[in-house]
């Protein structure tokens, strides 16, 4: 998980929406939504509930084909590919509501966070060739060297449903962190954070850009956003309300009757 | 390590105290259905798919085995191979449409799959025989070694168990272990991931399939003779039995499992009438009870006396 170097970075903007619509029965969830997320930024999605926020991350991720637009992610369209093939190409999500694999422990959430990135099938399970082994080893070495990234390093060998809900966050994050993404999508990770906690997600989001990771971000935490997001899109009832700097979105007028204002 | 050592060292040492021919086949269906228990243990315990149908791969292979030797006049050992690619294409074939359902679906599903299967045995007369089956199924035999009878049957099904037991505890121990584990857990989060969720439980679902069949083999050529009934949804019902009291401990829960319901039948006579109602409480119980299994159930309830002890006299002091 190094910096990139510019040249390794031919993309200027890594994933492009454009004119994504999605319906549910009656619920025009998203109506005609596009934007550009500028390679290394963090970008925030915010948006009262039902927004279309959720709805977003799930088309980009594959979860959910549009049902017309098209998502470019590096220059291919990817809208309505399987979600493993969208994972290995460099994208990774967390959820709004933690799902975490609860019987495993933190250090294997992160492991089968590495899915992608390892290649061990049946066969070689059980044959346990020497690259399986190296394979192994390799993988858990990076999936502590996550762990102590996202500051979990002591809590490998617990069951994630045994830790506390702030620390699950994280460890989600890491498990998300695990398949070395380019473009991360985070669902509220502030949700259900105390105050040190969030101050530390605010941290770690940060060092996770210095990294070279683009962030995508869902999240109501509005001084949090503000703080860390290089641009911000508002979604109001599934479309595009306005998008620019922080500043320019605190000063938006529409915005704020129509979303800041209220809360 | 050791554990394996004790293993071997119990086999061998209970092939050689054992001479009753009634017992050492006993034990040798115990080891019989351990293979069944620990291929359903990978579907239904770590991937948390539940199957129903178990019981059809177990006679496929059993009947496949049986009619190539039989009818063609194979050797069974040519046969064996033939009939786990055979049965694992089966069991493909099944996989794909039935792993899209879920819950009570897949149950249903599956399910019906081992009725059909069973209807086919019991109905297809002139290549299966009906009702009264397939006879003179040649014995495995091995230079002047004969797999009928006797320990030679005992010492073969429990190697095979044994390796099966090494097959599973390296399958769980690895990248696909920890993909079963999470399928189990949170589908969507396995796909979020990027586990290809479909091609797993497939994969799994045909691994279970083969062990069965390889089973079905053993038991097809020990026994010499085979009847539809052997592979009815009432077995398909006691595999699961075996699972569920096992519980997803570990492997040797499986074998605790298989051990159980085979040896409940024997002890209690009266229980051939009840045998279906049995099974149904035995799994109400446990899952309401011991919704982890027998094994692990018994564990838990074993460490939380033992933690209870420890702390107790703290309580006492606050
Ligand atoms: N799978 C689904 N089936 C039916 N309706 C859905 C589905 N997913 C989302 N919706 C609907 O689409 C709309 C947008 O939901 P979405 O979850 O994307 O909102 P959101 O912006 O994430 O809201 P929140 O801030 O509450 O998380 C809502 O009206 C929701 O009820
Ligand atoms: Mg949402």
């Amino acid at each position: 998980m190094s910096i990139s170097s510019p040249e390794e970075k031919p993309f200027q903007k890594v994933m492009k929406v454009e004119g994504v619509s999605k319906a549910f029965g009656g619920i025009q969830a998203l109506q005609d939504v596009s934007f550009q997320i500028e390679a290394g930024h963090i970008h925030a999605v915010i948006g009262p509930n039902g927004a279309g926020k959720t709805t977003l991350f799930n088309i980009i991720m594959g979860a959910y084909a549009p049902d017309s637009g098209r998502v470019i992610y590096k220059e291919k369209e990817i809208q309505g590919r399987k979600v493993h093939e969208i994972v290995s190409m460099g994208i990774s999500r967390t959820f709004q509501n933690v799902e975490l694999f609860g019987s495993l422990t933190a250090l294997e959430n992160v492991l089968v966070g590495r899915h992608v990135r390892t290649r061990c099938g049946f066969l070689s399970a059980v044959a346990r060739w020497p690259w399986v082994k190296e394979e192994e080893k390799a993988a858990r070495e990076k999936a502590l060297e996550i762990l102590d990234f996202v500051g979990l390093k002591k809590t490998g060998h617990s069951r994630s449903v045994d830790l506390p809900f702030g620390w699950q966050r994280f460890l989600e994050i890491a498990r998300a962190l695990a398949s070395e993404p380019q473009l991360m999508l985070l669902d509220e990770p502030a949700s259900g954070l105390n105050a040190v906690e969030t101050q530390q997600l605010g941290e770690l989001l940060i060092h996770i850009k210095e990294r070279g990771v683009t962030i995508l971000l869902v999240e109501h935490d509005m001084s949090l956003t503000m703080a860390i997001s290089n641009e911000i899109l508002v979604l109001h009832q599934g479309r595009r309300l306005a998008e620019g700097s922080p500043r320019e979105i605190q000063d938006n007028e529409t915005v704020i009757s129509a979303y800041l204002g209220k809360v | 390590m050791y554990k394996r050592l004790v293993f071997i060292a119990v086999i061998v040492l209970t092939g050689q105290v054992v001479s009753n021919p009634y017992d050492l086949q006993l034990l040798t269906f115990i080891g019989i259905n351990t293979l069944l228990a620990l291929g359903l243990n990978m579907v239904m315990g770590y991937a948390g798919q539940i199957s129903l149908g178990h019981a059809a791969f177990f006679g496929l292979g059993a009947y496949t085995s049986s009619l190539l030797t039989i009818h063609l006049d194979w050797s069974p050992w040519l046969a064996l191979p033939f009939t786990l690619v055979f049965v694992g294409i089966v069991a493909f074939l099944v996989a794909l449409p039935m792993l899209r359902l879920s819950g009570y679906y897949l149950g249903m599903g599956t399910l019906a799959f081992g009725m059909i299967v069973f209807f086919i045995f019991l109905q297809w007369r002139s290549l299966t025989g009906g009702d009264s089956g397939l006879i003179g199924i040649p014995p495995l035999t091995l230079g002047p070694i004969s797999f009928e009878f006797g320990a030679a049957p005992f010492y073969l099904v429990w190697g095979i168990v044994f390796l099966s037991f090494i097959v599973c505890e390296r399958l769980i121990d690895s990248r696909i272990g920890r993909a079963l584990r999470s399928l189990h857990d949170s589908e969507r989060a396995s796909a979020a991931v990027g586990i290809n969720t479909s091609r797993l439980k497939v994969q799994v679902f045909v691994f279970g399939g083969v062990l069965a069949a390889l089973a079905g083999f053993l038991y097809a050529h020990m026994v010499t003779f085979i009847s539809p009934q052997t592979f009815d949804f009432l077995m398909s019902v006691k595999i699961v039995t075996m699972v569920v009291i096992g519980g997803m401990a570990s492997v040797w829960g499986s074998l605790f499992g298989a051990a159980l319901l085979t040896l409940l039948p024997e002890w209690l006579h009266v229980f051939a009438e009840y045998e279906m109602i049995i099974y149904g409480l035995i799994l109400v119980v446990i899952m309401i009870f011991l919704p982890q299994g027998l094994t692990r159930g018994l564990l838990d309830i074993y460490e939380h006396f033992k933690s209870r002890r420890k702390t107790l006299p703290k309580s006492h002091e606050g």
